[in-house]
């Protein structure tokens, strides 16, 4: 049995619409109007036990929405979802007890209280034994470098230190189920790679089942061996990260600042254009094929070059291409990918 | 049982929690003081005011009016439920979500909370205690059964007033404005709870719509239990009255809640 089977989930928002003044506010107490938002459309997936899996998908694309459905506290408009057997809002309370959660963007912690204080509630709350919540909070001192945090209050904790007392909070209970929402946003390198080695090591070697929301795909690549894509509510892709790595890792962006207007410009084998702008051309190289420095003198010999970046395809990219059909010879079906052996 | 104990063992926990928060805001604890005093003066004047020209007043004497008011605004924490922005607020921002997914009665756990914060308000209240009686010569109860009957009765206006703001609150579920109806509600709460003016001087209209709503149950029933105007007699009526509202308002919030909850849709992110 999966840990997590979710059927045709699908969520529509109402949002009412306002006409603007006071006319339109009293207009809307009466005759409300609304406009439908389908942020989580028909998706189906299964997670098994132990598996981390990477819920990837650009700003907008139904991520969260899934995540608060899965949690429990948002009823979904459609389909199923079980968790361990539980339907997690039906049984929200029961299913509570099982998972553990981190929301980015907020905080489960007390705003005014030390760290330590809202642990050692979380810790009752969740029934951890004494001396097994003494020992996790030694070794979460260790991995967290939470030491010297536990007596500071929430509000007073850089955002870094706030998603590592976040991290501990979620997962001091030792739940079977975990949900990461966006847990590297914002933090720089250092600190995300402190995350994601605690990730790994916590919920790998307790065989938690983990789903992680990110839109940094370093975090992805570090951590999951499969990932699903969703765009629009739509699953678009579940399958190996391999798969993506190898269709789309092995090109690079590079951008070039120009003086002038930019001509058309005769490129070497494996390189594209992708976008050009105001003094501004964006071109798509295969690493296999060639190298950043040929394309850069390929085309510093045609235009007169101010800067010029280079960057990995960002996920919008990627979607963009899965759409175009990228994965269609030979890639992963989206929906067959749960094709995976049976457990 | 054991969950029952661990239940118990939560709600203390939260219960110690909540003064530890009230702490982290130790100003606002001043201008508090200052402001109740100034109130309090202002209504002392007032009642004195109306008294001016006669020994009393619906049967009631200046000392004993004087008494009931200043002991309403002492024990004013009573009625200060505020749910409706908390969960306003919660809702607006997000957090309720926290709340939905620790594994533990949500409803159970604000009632904890908002009990610990009227202790803890209680006990802030000291210094307006010692104003009220030096400055404008407060006489207190010195009967231990009076005080008996009230606090068991202030217990049950609470909690059916709670109960009450609960069911009130569920309806942010549904507009996410919660300013106006946060304020309608103090407002009322303000004048119906009976802190301003005892039940008895009202005409009797009103004093029959008041106690058909549950504001006054927390200061007016309490408030004139303590100062005698009920008799200690009736205090078993009283109480029995307030277990109904205590039940009633129960039922009917748990329930809205069970429904509202369907409702939540968690702001951003
Ligand atoms: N409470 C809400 N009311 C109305 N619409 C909402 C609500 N929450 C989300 N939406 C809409 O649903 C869609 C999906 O939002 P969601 O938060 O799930 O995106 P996301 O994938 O998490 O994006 P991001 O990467 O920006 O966090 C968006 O179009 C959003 O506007
Ligand atoms: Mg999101």
């Amino acid at each position: 049995m999966s840990v997590i089977e979710v059927e045709n989930l699908t969520k529509v928002f109402k949002i009412p619409q306002k006409d603007p003044g006071l006319g339109g506010a009293i207009k809307g107490l009466f005759a409300p109007r609304f406009q439908s938002k389908t942020a989580v459309d028909r998706i189906n997936f299964r997670l098994d036990r132990g598996e981390i899996v990477g819920y990837i998908g650009v700003n907008g694309a139904g991520k969260s929405t899934t995540i608060k459905m899965l949690t429990g506290v948002l009823m979904p408009t459609g389909g199923s979802i079980r968790v361990l057997g539980r339907d997690p809002h039906r049984q929200r309370i029961d299913n509570a007890r099982e998972i553990g959660v981190v929301f980015g963007q907020r905080t489960q912690l007390w705003w005014d209280l030390a760290l330590i204080e809202s642990l050692n509630l979380i810790a009752r709350m969740y029934d951890v034994p004494p001396a097994r919540y003494k020992q996790m909070l030694d070794e979460f001192s260790q991995t967290l470098d939470l030491g010297s945090l536990l007596k500071v209050p929430v509000r007073n904790m850089s955002l870094g230190q706030k998603m590592r007392s976040e991290l501990a909070a979620a997962l001091i209970h030792e739940p079977k189920v975990v949900y990461l929402d966006e847990p590297t946003i914002g933090l720089d390198l250092i600190v995300k790679e402190r995350i994601r080695d605690f990730i790994k090591a916590e919920c790998g070697s307790k065989g938690m089942t983990v789903m992680l929301t990110t839109h940094d795909l370093g975090d992805i690549e570090q951590l999951c061996r499969r990932v699903i894509i969703i765009d629009e509510g739509r699953v678009i892709y579940d399958g190996p990260i391999e798969t993506i790595k190898k269709k789309f890792g092995k090109f690079r962006e590079i951008t070039f600042e120009t003086t002038g207007l930019v001509p058309s410009l005769s490129l070497p084998p494996g390189c594209e254009l992708l976008s050009t702008g105001d003094r501004k051309v964006t071109l798509r190289f295969d690493r296999i094929q060639t190298t950043a420095s040929q394309v850069a003198s390929a085309v510093m010999k045609q235009i007169e070059v101010r800067d010029f970046s280079l960057s990995e395809p960002d996920l919008a990219n990627i979607v963009k291409q899965i759409y175009n059909g990228a994965l269609d010879n030979g890639g992963v079906e989206p929906e067959a990918a749960d094709a995976r052996p049976a457990p | 049982m054991r969950a029952l104990r661990r239940d118990l063992s939560i709600y203390l926990s939260i219960f110690g929690m909540t003064p530890k928060v009230f702490m982290a805001y130790q100003l606002w604890f001043w201008i508090g003081l200052v402001l109740n005093t100034i109130g309090m003066a202002i209504l002392v004047f007032f009642w004195r005011a109306v008294y001016a020209d006669t020994d009393s007043v619906a049967a009631l004497s200046l000392q004993q009016t004087l008494t009931y008011i200043l002991l309403a605004q002492i024990f004013f924490p009573l009625t200060d439920v505020d749910l409706i922005f908390d969960f306003g607020f919660n809702l607006r921002e997000g957090n309720i979500i926290h709340f939905l997914l620790r594994p533990i009665n949500f409803q159970g756990m604000y009632y904890v909370q908002n009990l610990s914060s009227l202790m803890m308000r209680l006990i802030l209240q000291i210094p307006i205690a010692v104003v009220a009686t030096l400055l404008f010569g407060l006489q207190w109860p010195t009967d231990p059964a009076t005080w008996g009957a009230f606090a068991v009765s202030a217990l049950l206006g609470f909690t059916a007033l709670f109960f009450f703001h609960w069911f009130l609150a569920c309806l942010t579920f549904y507009t996410t404005e919660v300013w106006g109806l946060g304020v309608l509600i103090f407002g009322m709460s303000l004048f119906l709870s009976g802190s301003l003016v005892p039940l008895t001087m009202m005409p009797g209209w009103l004093q029959t719509v008041v106690l058909s709503i549950p504001f006054a149950q927390a200061i007016a029933v309490p408030v004139s239990l303590l100062t005698g105007i009920t008799p200690l007699i009736q205090a078993p009526l009283v109480w029995l009255t307030q277990l109904a509202w205590v039940t009633g308002m129960w039922l009917v919030s748990a329930l809205f809640f069970r429904v509202a909850v369907r409702k939540v849709t968690v702001q951003g992110g």
